[in-house]
């Protein structure tokens, strides 16, 4: 070792360490900005790879999914590519909450991302394990491989997910490994430390895939995609090949008093209760052990059965994570119905990792007091492949524009779920992998998936993200819906008898005089579908465009309450304070508001609100300050 | 900041068995050791009996204790004097103190001064910001009970059902593939009514909870020479607890403060009544109306041996027609025949005038029927101080009324069938602001009643 000659392999702008779902975007964004990038990964067969759940989306990430894409990224398109199975989840509930998900094929999503990559210009991909980030004074200037190459560049993006320190943990055996039997990067924690980055430990699990071909599918309920299929990407809404894919089923099945029982049996072997695991675990994702004993007087949970792919037999069994011994856990799953003679192909497991404290973020996602290095996905402390994707973008973002001496872009938490996130990361921080829920965002009616163009496109047009040609495209998508909304709110419905017998057709009271057809839209019973009889002078318009201007009008009244929200929430946004306040000389904060605002050094006196342990009392004193100041 | 000594009397003025003398800065000990002599040294954090001298005058013996800066309530050296209740000594007693060097502390300064220094704990902290802006040592006085625990209980109570419901809504719309029950709108709509239900209670507790903390102003109107004087001295002497407040104490000018059984009765020129002596005459009917519309209660007071007239019986029955508060009472009841008081009284039967209660001032006669029929009228006897919540301050209540505004909303939307999570975006406003008057943000509470509640997840 001692003979190794450290040498230089080439100076970048911007490099990214990892090829997760995070970094993919974050070494897309800043290829596509102009910036020359460098992407490392560990083994380049598993970039954006998927070693929980083979799919993307749900409720709220689904929305992030959109809003990547209405801000130029990735992930959308590559969804789009290689899904299986479609889904609009909670159509009955409101337009707030609509939320796509699709099945994706593990492999092929794999595939077309790291086309995509190499086909990018000012990108170059490589294997190797960064070992050290260098540094000169507080700023970045590269990173070493384990090999002893040395890269330069003047940012650095973060994106190691679960492979700092990795340990994988089943049953009572542990040892070093990352997701999907990958190896983890054991040496680039000590250089974080080094540097003055501090570490945490938290933990996720997965469940066991199993071959399909040793299920007895008949004892379970089929679950078929979507008829209408929507796609992810803005830029695929009218790819009528998309719509018409051929689509596979996902299977739902329950667990039972006998595996709860297995379970309860077993537990002195779970190294949870046994005090093996040490890190934080997500509540949301909770080991089926966690859900028995949590939750003991539910007599069955909810399995479902998922496709890793077209050109495999490997099925996710979701609901089902687990780090029981792997002889416990053939048993348990041997107990629910359809799989009593299944063959597992890959046992359950725990795993834990370093990551970081995202309060020591700023809302760019640049640490704070070192120049030039960015953290995104799951090292900042975040859980799921589109919350990851959505740190990447901006990150990716945020470290071009730093080169090019642009202040960051900080979206805020009405105008997209990726403000939420961030912001909840970096203000409120976590205790355990953060999750994205819709009931996170305070102005979710505003925060629809369907409209994440309208909100982030001209943003990603801004940064130089969007294509002019998408751009022009957008607008006139905008054009037909301003001109959509504005006929509906000026045609008058007289009320003839065949109007009248129509609108009682559908169990909705008559009309006596002459009505706006958008008063009619607000009836909770009628819609632009079942008004089409006697709305006679519509036009043929795309999907999206219906869909937007029905929202706009439907849900006017609640769109302007969340208006009004809004205006208020940005009185105290547009309140900023300076990073050279000294928190510490304002009597009448409590210590530990004082101790908080001091780490945290908030950039607005709403961010200072949502710091937990900074009270609506903090923030009084903290306005009477501001004011004595003349601020 | 200032750095003055400020003092005033701690504890309410009331014929309670000791009174405080608060006082505040760098010269209380000065000003103390000035006017106290004791055998015992005073030390900091220590308690001593003495004698309070007014220059070679005992004025009362006392007990002193001395709180040393920085560990003091309000940050500063601190001295209080436990002197013997009774208005009187402590009036005195304080003026002996404002004489040798401080100065009479403004409403709420004491707490303005623990806050500037960094001394409230949090939870007082809102209050305090209040107290600050208070304008009257009555409002000051109300701000600083305002984070009472009943209320933070009750209304945490109140609070908690509306997120658990939320929390319910949330899952329904989170985790959709889920088998969890969908929210049922009758729950919603029960659930809703009732919590409508509570608040408004509550609500309604807010001008009870104003008399009970500020006491009942009052207005004694009458003719020149019906007794009003003597009415007001008999009620102070009733209890032997006449406060005539020291002259800028106090902001607005109670000009008596009497203490009948547990009701403190401002009888306050505030409404500018008392001076008017014959206000009927001096201002006209409406006028006056108006005017007595301002205070709690109106005690229309007339004497025997004058003649009701017109105007009286006019403005009597306005007042009883606009339903204010009123007692009627009818003094020098001694002075007159039986027949000519039977007239008197028919009279103001015929107008539908309730609430008439012959007295005689002189003699004491009927002043317990007044202070029974006050003490009825003010609902008091069915308070329960300890257990019921009542409301005092005026930004809880337009809290409460926002929050039932919203709920009532809520409703409106979920009866017009729309979907529950447009629903949840008003349950979510109401419990917004339920979480304003606690302190509390509402998503970080939802998003844990989530994972307490209920079990999802991969």
């Amino acid at each position: 070792m001692e003979d190794k000659k450290d040498y230089s392999l080439g100076n970048y702008d911007v490099i990214v360490i990892g090829a997760g779902h995070a970094g993919c975007e974050a070494a897309l964004a800043s290829a596509r900005l102009g910036k020359k990038t460098a992407c490392f990964v560990i083994n380049l067969d598993t970039l954006a790879n998927m070693p929980c759940n083979p799919s993307i989306g749900g409720t709220s990430k689904g929305h992030l999914v959109r809003e990547v894409d209405a801000l130029g990224g990735e992930i959308g398109k590559n969804a789009d590519k290689t899904f299986i199975q479609s889904k609009m989840l909670n159509k009955s509930k409101g337009p707030a909450v609509h939320s796509l998900r699709v099945q994706s094929d593990r492999r092929m999503y794999h595939i077309e991302m790291k086309n995509t990559m190499e086909n990018q210009e000012n990108l170059d991909v490589y294997q190797a394990e960064i070992v050290e980030i260098l540094k000169e004074g507080n700023k970045v200037i590269g990173v070493k491989t384990k090999i002893g190459a040395t890269f330069y560049s003047k940012a650095i993006v973060v994106a190691t997910g679960t492979y700092l320190k990795g340990k994988v943990i089943i049953g009572d055996v542990s040892y070093e490994s990352g997701p999907d039997g990958v190896f983890p990067a054991n040496d680039l924690s000590q250089s974080f430390l080094d540097i003055g980055v501090e570490l945490r430990r938290f933990k996720t699990g997965t469940p066991a895939r199993i071959n399909i071909n040793t299920m007895d599918l008949s004892k379970t309920e089929e679950q078929k995609g979507d008829e209408k299929i929507v796609p992810f990407s803005f830029e695929n809404e009218d790819n009528e090949e998309i719509k018409h894919k051929k689509q596979v089923s996902c299977y739902l099945t329950y667990t039972n008093e006998k595996t709860h029982k297995i379970i309860t049996d077993n537990l002195d072997k779970s190294p949870i209760y046994s005090g093996k695991i040490t890190g934080i675990g997500p509540r949301y994702c909770p080991s089926i052990e966690d859900k028995v004993v949590r939750f003991s007087d539910k007599p069955r949970h909810q399995i479902f059965i998922e496709p890793l792919g077209e050109k495999t037999s490997e099925m996710y069994i979701q609901g089902m994570s687990s780090s029981l011994p792997e002889e416990v856990q053939i048993q348990m799953y041997r107990s629910v119905p359809g799989l009593e003679n299944s063959k597992m192909m890959r046992p359950a497991y725990a795993i834990e990792y370093d990551c970081i404290d995202s309060t020591n973020l700023k809302l760019s996602l640049e640490y704070k007091g070192i120049d030039g290095l960015y953290f995104a996905g799951q090292v900042n402390g975040s859980s799921g492949y589109e919350e990851a994707a959505a740190q990447g973008i901006i990150a990716g973002i945020n470290a071009s524009r730093k080169i090019d001496n642009l202040p960051p872009i900080i979206l805020d938490r009405s105008q997209a779920y990726i403000g939420v996130l961030i912001d909840d990361l970096v203000t409120k921080g976590t205790n355990e992998p953060y999750r994205m829920m819709t009931s996170r965002a305070e102005y979710r009616l505003m925060l629809r998936q369907d409209n994440a163009d309208i909100r982030l496109t001209p943003i990603g047009h801004d940064i130089g993200l969007i294509s002019d040609e998408r751009y022009e495209k957008f607008l006139h998508k905008k054009q037909l819906i301003d001109d959509e909304v504005k006929r509906i709110k000026d045609t008058i419905i007289k009320p003839t008898d065949f109007v009248n017998e129509h609108l009682e057709s559908l169990g909705s009271s008559k009309i006596i005089s002459g009505v706006k057809l958008s008063d009619l839209l607000k009836r909770s019973e009628l819609n632009y579908e079942n008004l089409a009889k006697i709305d006679t002078n519509r036009k043929k318009l795309p999907d999206a465009v219906i869909e937007e201007a029905e929202i706009e009008i439907k849900y006017e009244g609640y769109i302007k309450l969340q208006l009004e929200q809004i205006e208020e929430f940005k009185k105290l946004e547009n309140k900023k304070l300076t990073t050279d306040i000294d928190y510490e000389q304002i009597k009448g904060l409590s210590l530990e508001a004082r101790q908080k605002l001091n780490k945290q050094k908030p950039l607005s006196v709403g961010q200072a609100s949502r710091i937990s342990g900074v009270s609506p009392a903090d923030i009084s004193v903290l306005m009477i300050f501001l004011n004595q100041r003349g601020m | 900041m200032s750095t003055s000594t400020i003092a005033a009397i701690g504890t309410a003025l009331s014929n309670s068995g000791i009174s405080i003398i608060r006082i505040s800065g760098e010269d209380s000990l000065k000003i103390i050791n000035k006017i106290f002599k004791t055998k015992a040294t005073l030390s900091p954090n220590s308690i001593v009996f003495g004698k309070i001298y007014d220059k070679d005058k005992l004025l009362d013996t006392v007990l002193v204790s001395y709180f040393k800066a920085p560990r003091s309530y309000t940050g500063e050296d601190i001295c209080e004097i436990n002197c013997h209740g009774g208005t009187q000594i402590t009036k005195e007693t304080l003026e002996l103190v404002l004489e040798n060097g401080a100065v009479l502390a403004e409403p709420g300064e004491f707490s303005k001064r623990a806050f500037l220094n960094g001394k409230m704990d949090l939870s007082q902290a809102e209050a305090v910001i209040n107290l600050i802006n208070a304008k009257t040592k009555t409002e000051a006085r109300v701000f600083s009970n305002q984070l009472d625990g009943n209320i933070s209980k009750k209304i945490k109570k109140l609070r908690e059902d509306l997120i658990y419901l939320l929390a319910h809504i949330e899952v329904s719309v989170d985790y959709p593939e889920y088998d969890y029950e969908e929210v049922v709108p009758e729950h919603v709509i029960d659930l809703l009514n009732n919590k409508i239900d509570e608040i408004t209670n509550i609500i309604d507790t807010y001008e009870q909870g104003r008399i009970i903390q500020n006491g009942i102003n009052v207005a004694i109107v009458g003719k020149p020479n019906v007794g009003k004087s003597s009415l007001l001295n008999k009620l102070a002497n009733y209890e032997k607890a006449i406060v005539t407040d020291i002259p800028g104490t106090t902001r607005d000018i109670v000009e008596e403060r009497v203490n009948i059984g547990d009701v403190v009765l401002n009888i306050s020129d505030t409404a500018g009544i008392r001076d008017t002596e014959d206000i009927v005459e001096k201002i006209g009917v409406e006028k006056s109306l108006k005017k007595l519309e301002e205070v709690d209660l109106v005690i229309y007071m007339f004497s025997a041996l004058d003649e009701i007239d017109e105007k009286d019986l006019k403005l009597l029955s306005r007042i009883e027609n606009k339903g204010l508060k009123y007692i009627v009472l009818i003094n020098k009841m001694d002075k007159v025949e039986k027949s000519i008081f039977d007239t008197f009284m028919k009279q103001l039967e015929q107008n539908d005038i309730k609430n008439v209660i012959p007295v005689s001032v002189i003699n004491d006669e009927g002043i317990e029927k007044l202070k029974n029929k006050i003490q009825e009228i003010f609902n008091k006897n069915d308070l329960d101080y300890e257990h019921e919540l009542i409301v005092t301050n005026a930004r809880h209540k337009d809290l409460l009324k926002k929050s039932v505004e919203f709920l009532n909303q809520a409703l409106q939307e979920i009866k017009n069938n729309n979907p529950i999570d447009i629903v949840s975006i008003y349950i979510k406003d109401a419990s917004k602001y339920l979480g304003e008057i606690i302190g509390a943000d509402v998503s970080v509470d939802v998003v844990n009643k989530i994972f307490e509640k209920f079990c999802l997840g991969k």
